[in-house]
């Protein structure tokens, strides 16, 4: 299979999944992005109605945070269980396994397009204008897809190794909301922390990232966005070999799973 | 060139785990020390009981998994198929976009796949029900779907699994029809099936396979007469 057939193959399949699944829902396409508005909702109602957040425009500020994190959530939770979920094709065809979770992925930022129109809508109806700084959107769009891609080849791999593993990955994912801040800003911590958040979580630091673009209109740490980009890719070509040289050793823990 | 076989099979064993209970492995045995060849425009048919290894030594050959010890060898270059009952449908796409995902999976292009599916739509006979997510089809349709979306693709060894068993009387003759014209040139077949009479028609040479071994080996007939022996037997 050649790149161009693969990578056809890949947005086909992501295509044609879009379309099942928006014909399976009464609401259809709009669950596109009535479903992340509703996770905002009901942070929203927590943060600033129960507990009474102080933060000046509070729901901008989760929506620039939550919806991209739940980009990474779910497409890292739905590419996770891909290949187990293929078992027909797996069992019939010898593809490379790759596949499933990047056609997974795929999906997902189809979706996310939709998903940054809505924000970019609401932060021109909130008076927030794009600046050029607002380019550096594209290279933190881009880590974060890195990150995703990254994180859901080799999660794909464990879950087909042993099953077990999804419910670390679910845990994981919870763990990640709580410490990335999405709903609260690691720039609020003491200063010792705020760096060793978004040190150390590239989650928390692209979350970062994109705030300061849209909101203050800062562009985010240069170099700091290229490390975690680079080690994405490295550890995302990884798991592209990983599962390219144990293909048939997923397709059996599939077959017999 | 013709000398060399198109797929052959030294000395193939294979068991996997499989867990019945929490903490357990499992271990199942299903072929043990399996050797055989397949010639270019062979068609070679493998009966045997359900749970034989029937299943597994296609998926062997299609190299979809590994043997456990001993070596499969396909001509370099050589594209093969698995077609089989039910399996690699994704439930909620239509029949159309199964037979077009199934088509690029076996290395057609995007474009050639397109061209080739009112083909397909008119070979299953589905009619509307070609438009309709597979998950509201029969198993007879599924077989339609698979069989026909799997024959119009030009491959050098076709691996069938049961697929010609299923479906109406009339279907299985239109498709035992269709794989007849294919078998007269080259095309290399391995052929799994209960049907005996499809296996006296189509086949030129049958295996059979009884708890992972080769128990027979020659024409279907005297291999066929071989197997119901002990079946006859044991009732």
């Amino acid at each position: 299979m050649t790149l161009s057939q693969y990578a056809t193959l890949m947005d086909t399949m992501a295509r044609l999944s879009l379309k099942a699944d928006a014909s399976r829902y009464f609401f259809g396409y709009v669950w596109w992005v009535l479903e992340p508005l509703l996770y905002v909702l009901v942070f929203y109602v927590v943060f600033e109605l129960i507990l009474q957040n102080r933060k000046e425009d509070f729901v901008v500020f989760l929506m620039c945070g939550q919806l991209a994190f739940v980009w990474f959530s779910k497409s890292l939770n739905q590419a996770s269980r891909s290949i187990l979920g293929s078992k027909g094709l797996v069992g019939r065809v010898d593809i490379p396994k790759s596949l499933f979770p990047l056609a997974t992925i795929q999906e997902g930022l189809y979706k996310q397009a939709a998903v940054f129109l809505l924000l970019f809508a609401v932060l021109l109806a909130k008076g927030y204008t794009p600046s050029l700084v607002w380019g550096w959107l594209l290279p933190v769009m881009l880590v974060n897809y890195l990150l995703i891609v990254a994180c859901s080849l080799f999660a794909a791999y464990l879950v087909c190794w042993v099953f077990d593993f999804h419910v670390f990955i679910s845990m994981a994912t919870i763990f990640l909301m709580f410490t990335s801040g999405v709903f609260w800003d690691p720039r609020d911590l003491d200063p010792a922390m705020t760096y060793w958040v978004l040190t150390l979580n590239p989650l928390a630091f692209l979350l970062d990232a994109y705030r300061q673009i849209m909101l203050e209109g800062v562009a985010p740490n240069a170099a700091h966005l290229a490390i975690v980009g680079s080690i994405a890719l490295l550890v995302a070509l990884a798991g592209l070999a990983v599962l390219r040289r144990h293909s048939r050793f997923i397709a059996l823990r599939v077959i017999t799973s | 060139m013709n000398d060399l076989p198109m797929l052959e099979l030294v000395g193939v064993s294979h068991h996997y785990m499989a867990r019945k209970s929490s903490f357990d492995h499992g271990l199942h045995h299903v072929l043990d020390n399996v050797s055989l060849r397949v010639m270019p425009g062979d068609t070679l048919g493998i009966v045997g009981r359900n749970g034989a290894g029937k299943t597994t030594m296609l998926r062997l050959m299609a190299g979809i998994i590994e043997p456990r010890q001993g070596v499969i060898r396909r001509r370099a270059g050589a594209s093969c198929a698995l077609l089989s009952l039910g399996l690699g449908f994704q439930d909620s796409l239509s029949g159309r976009d199964n037979a077009l995902i199934s088509a690029m999976l076996q290395g057609v292009s995007k474009r050639d796949a397109l061209a080739s599916l009112d083909a397909v739509r008119e070979f299953t006979e589905l009619g509307d029900s070609f438009e309709e997510p597979v998950k509201t089809y029969s198993s007879g349709m599924r077989a339609r779907l698979g069989f026909a979306s799997g024959l119009l693709t030009r491959v050098d060894i076709l691996l069938i699994d049961e697929v010609l068993s299923v479906g109406d009387a009339q279907f299985r003759d239109k498709a035992l029809a269709a794989m007849q014209q294919r078998l007269g040139g080259e095309q290399t077949v391995v052929f799994v099936s209960h049907a005996e009479g499809q296996l006296k028609a189509l086949c030129d040479r049958a295996v059979w396979i009884e708890q992972g071994q080769l128990r027979a080996e020659g024409t279907p007939e005297e291999v066929i007469a071989q197997y119901r022996q002990p079946v006859a037997a044991l009732r």
